[in-house]
């Protein structure tokens, strides 16, 4: 299925492990899937979410909120209120001593930095998108059908995140139908 | 604004959960920090009295805290 995806929409998938990895997360779920369609602001589905008032920025706190960190691992959203960015830590900490290096916890034999397995949600977000583009009758899978996967899964966090921000399901679905065209 | 935005620039906020959370954050992070540097300066050669001036603990804590570890922290017991 994934060789229908198509630029944007590929590259999404592909960030949404990068987004995962930098939330310490150790599964991809469709709001990671978000994360990765916001990485992209000139891409259709950043596009129309940024007419919403929603860019990557927003979104990644809001996943770091919703979804707690595993337990033993670092809470970037914590650390963020008393000023530390945990990521410009991770930056400096990876740069002397190798990628993962702080995610390392004591008890070791965990690691992040492989693979990071997609959750059930995940797996159906990208389903529905395929289903969304068949539906269009569009021969391909782009960003923006993705960003209909998500809202089609519409129970994970990445859909609660829409909704958080304060954007009608159904609008957004319309003006991204209008966008494909 | 998001609830999580609010939280992130509330940091004066008096809610207990919030602080404490924080406080908790900050004391797992210490503690990756430290065992990453104590690693280093065993790898580099440094005695546990070293290491342990540097933190201002005792030898002993620090030994007892390290020693125990994996891989080069292992060898000295």
């Amino acid at each position: 299925m994934f060789e229908r995806f198509q630029g944007d929409a590929r590259q999404a998938v592909i960030g949404a492990q990068e987004n995962a990895r930098r939330l310490n997360h150790r599964f991809i779920g469709p709001e990671h899937i978000l994360l990765g369609l916001l990485d992209r602001p000139e891409s259709l589905a950043a596009r129309v979410l940024a007419r919403h008032g929603l860019d990557h920025d927003r979104a990644y706190r809001a996943v770091a909120g919703l979804v707690p960190p595993p337990g033993g691992g670092l809470d970037a959203e914590a650390l963020e209120t008393i000023g530390i960015d945990l990521s410009a830590v991770r930056e400096r900490v990876e740069a002397v001593f190798g990628p993962g290096a702080l995610d390392r916890g004591p008890a070791r034999g965990r690691r992040t930095g492989g693979h990071i397995p997609f959750t059930p949600r995940a797996k159906k977000t990208l389903e529905l998108s395929l289903r969304e583009a068949l539906r269009l009758k569009h021969g391909y899978i782009s960003d923006g059908h993705v960003l209909l996967g998500i809202l089609r899964e519409g129970q994970g966090v990445g859909a609660r995140v829409i909704a958080g921000a304060g954007i009608d399901a159904e609008t957004l679905r319309q003006e991204i139908a209008a966008e494909l065209g | 604004m998001s609830d999580t935005a609010q939280l992130a620039s509330d940091a004066g906020s008096r809610d207990p959960a919030v602080g404490l959370r924080a406080v908790r954050a900050l004391r797992m992070l210490v503690e990756r920090l430290e065992a990453l540097q104590v690693e280093n300066a065993r790898e580099q050669g440094w005695s546990w009295q070293e290491i342990a001036h540097c933190l201002e603990v005792s030898r002993q804590a620090v030994h007892k805290k390290y020693a125990g570890g994996r891989g080069l922290l292992r060898r000295e017991r």
